[in-house]
């Protein structure tokens, strides 16, 4: 229980928290506008990594179909990243298209829109595994050029080791929050946007173009799956193209902690989420995967609005 | 004959399982509750079976009862599922729609982590070598064929009589129903337990059925597969759960000719599914309700 261990922790739970975060901000935004969970995200983010990781490396993998196909080209990591989230988005696009515009046109039930959105993400992880393989992959050393692996401090005869992964994840996810509440809150479109998650009929009365700012959302939403898949995929690996799936549960226990369809509560559930695994007593870490759902399920009964969440009034 | 039985007989058993699975979602979404816990239970039934049916320190029970302790098994993991259903069942209900299913997500996933740390539980093996109660799998037909005709003469009964206009009365308005003087969390409850000792009873045949139960038994992944039974099947009907796993639980083996690409195939037929018909299978049969 020493100061160094106290900052150790404090710094592994904020740099993993934030980017649960980031990833379960995707999820918030769409359930803001549309009322619903899209659970292909975590099939995005699993994409999202794999992506970048071939843009980043130059080759698809070792023993999926596209094995041994080389790229012409090597990106630099920062480009591989922004390039992969932007393709991560256009997934996003790809997921509303399928299984969410046509149930949302014929005015179907929410309950389908589930089904549809984790059929979906069966075809993307099957077809992650079908092109890449299901082996685990992990970005070469190097992506991050020079910088050094972690900076060691010592704290009397204590040493705490800040990674440079970890300050990176952290200064990124950051970047990303505050760029996505200046867009909501600053810009027209922004502004547009919390017009509809409002009231979508009224917006669109309004000469909104509800439909193109639905995809926006989700466009937007895919690039936090992918980047947020990007960060866990350099820091921990890409574990096969099921990887997704935990952290897609996990980011779910994060948006209810903080409130569904809040923003700032995405950010504190994700932090919340990320130092409770981080603070858990090292005789205890064979329980780690269970204590977001542990958190969930005690906000559920005391607060089920969530920590930061509006209380819905019941309409009649 | 002799062939296609051997070849498709498993299947067909397990479709009927799977098809169990997907009742015991149905008996919630009766009462308008979208609930993924029976899976859990699903996984403790299987539990509570494969203890009985391998730890030593019951096997002078095994030797005294022979064959019945199979039904023995089935009724423990029933009554232990009631019980943990009530507990569960009461403060999960108060709870409406996405936050329900949430919650019962959590439960699944904190159940499965909690089992891994437990050793008689067999960790991350499981437990292997679970005795046989037949020769063939094929025969397994005599427990969930059983099974399956009750629940569904059960639902029968059901909704032809009170208690289960009340659930339908549930789902179709709560305020409503909570205003005409339905107790309205105790019926939640009821639709919620019956589920969850039809799931487990399943767990309990199934772990014989199946010679080995771990953790990859009752996921998330199984409850949401149980999930697409009913509503690719008709989540208004009884009937649905049967169909949309006869559907859903024959698609890989139809399409392993296709080999790796057949489970994207299988998403796309959810999809489509979901797109084109909205109110499952059975909505094919029903005459179009304007």
């Amino acid at each position: 229980m020493s100061l160094a261990w106290f900052l150790q922790n404090l710094l592994n739970g904020l740099s993993i928290g934030s980017v649960y975060a980031v990833f379960a901000l995707g999820y918030t935004l769409v359930f803001s506008i549309l009322g619903i969970i899209n659970f292909a995200h975590g099939a995005v983010f699993t994409l999202g990594a794999y992506l970048t990781y071939v843009l980043a490396v130059g080759q698809f993998g070792l023993n999926g179909m596209l094995a041994g196909v080389t790229l012409p080209f090597k990106l630099p990591f920062v480009l591989a990243l922004l390039a992969g989230a932007f393709l991560s988005g256009l997934a996003g696009l790809a997921v509303e298209r399928l299984a969410f515009r046509p149930l949302r046109k014929r005015g179907a039930d929410a309950l389908l829109a589930l089904v549809s959105s984790l059929g979906v993400a069966l075809i993307l992880v099957n077809l992650i595994q079908y092109l890449f393989g299901a082996e685990i992959y992990s970005f070469p050393p190097d992506v991050f050029g020079s910088l050094p692996a972690a900076m060691i401090f010592k704290i009397g005869d204590k040493i705490v080791a800040v990674r440079s992964v970890q300050v990176i994840l952290f200064g990124v996810s950051m970047l990303l929050l505050l760029a996505l509440v200046w867009f909501i809150h600053f810009t027209k479109q922004g502004k547009a946007l919390q017009a509809t998650a409002e009231n979508p009929d009224t917006a669109s009365l309004l000469g909104i173009g509800v439909d193109t700012f639905i995809m926006g959302t989700f466009f937007i939403s895919g690039i936090l799956g992918g980047l947020s898949g990007t960060l866990i995929g350099v820091s921990f690996g890409l574990a096969g193209p099921y990887f997704g799936v935990a952290y897609g549960l996990k980011a779910l226990a994060v948006i209810v902690l903080g409130g569904l369809g809040s923003i700032p509560g995405a950010v504190v559930g994700g932090l919340v989420i990320g130092l409770a695994e981080a603070f858990l007593p090292p005789d205890m870490s064979s329980y780690k995967e269970a204590v977001a759902y542990v958190l969930l399920f005690v906000i559920l009964l005391v607060r089920p609005q969530g920590l930061l969440g509006k209380n819905a009034e019941q309409k009649v | 004959m002799e062939d296609f039985i051997s070849r498709y007989g498993f299947l067909f058993v397990t479709i009927i399982q799977q098809a169990l699975l997907g009742l015991s979602l149905y008996f919630p979404l009766m009462a308008g509750q979208l609930s993924l816990a029976s899976i859990g239970f699903y996984a403790l039934g299987g539990y509570v079976a494969a203890i009985m049916g391998t730890h030593p320190a019951l096997a002078p029970l095994r030797e005294t009862l022979g064959f019945f302790i199979f039904p023995l098994e089935w009724l423990v993991a029933g009554l232990i599922s009631i019980l943990l259903g009530l507990g569960l069942g009461f403060p999960a209900l108060r709870l409406r729609g996405i936050y329900l299913a949430l919650a019962t997500i959590a439960f699944v996933q904190v159940f499965g982590v909690l089992v891994l740390n437990m050793p008689i539980a067999g960790g991350a093996v499981g437990i292997f070598g679970i005795p046989q109660a037949f020769e063939s799998r094929l025969a397994y037909i005599w427990f969930f064929g059983p099974l399956l005709v009750l629940t569904l003469l059960f639902l029968k009964r059901l909704e032809a009589t009170g208690t289960g206009r009340l659930f339908f009365s549930i789902r179709e308005d709560e305020l409503a129903a909570r205003a005409m003087g339905v107790n309205v969390t105790w019926r939640k409850v009821q639709a919620f337990v019956i589920g969850c000792a039809l799931a487990g009873v399943v767990g309990a045949m199934s772990a014989p059925f199946l010679n080995t139960w771990n953790t990859r038994q009752g996921t998330f992944d199984a409850g949401v597969a149980c999930l697409a039974y009913v509503l690719i099947g008709g989540a208004r009907s009884k009937w649905g759960a049967l169909l949309g796993a006869a559907l859903l639980v024959s698609l890989p083996e139809l399409l392993r000719p296709l080999k790796d690409s057949r489970m994207i195939l299988n998403g796309l037929v959810l999809v489509l599914a979901c797109v084109y018909m909205p109110q499952g299978i059975v909505g094919l049969f029903s005459r179009r309700k304007s």
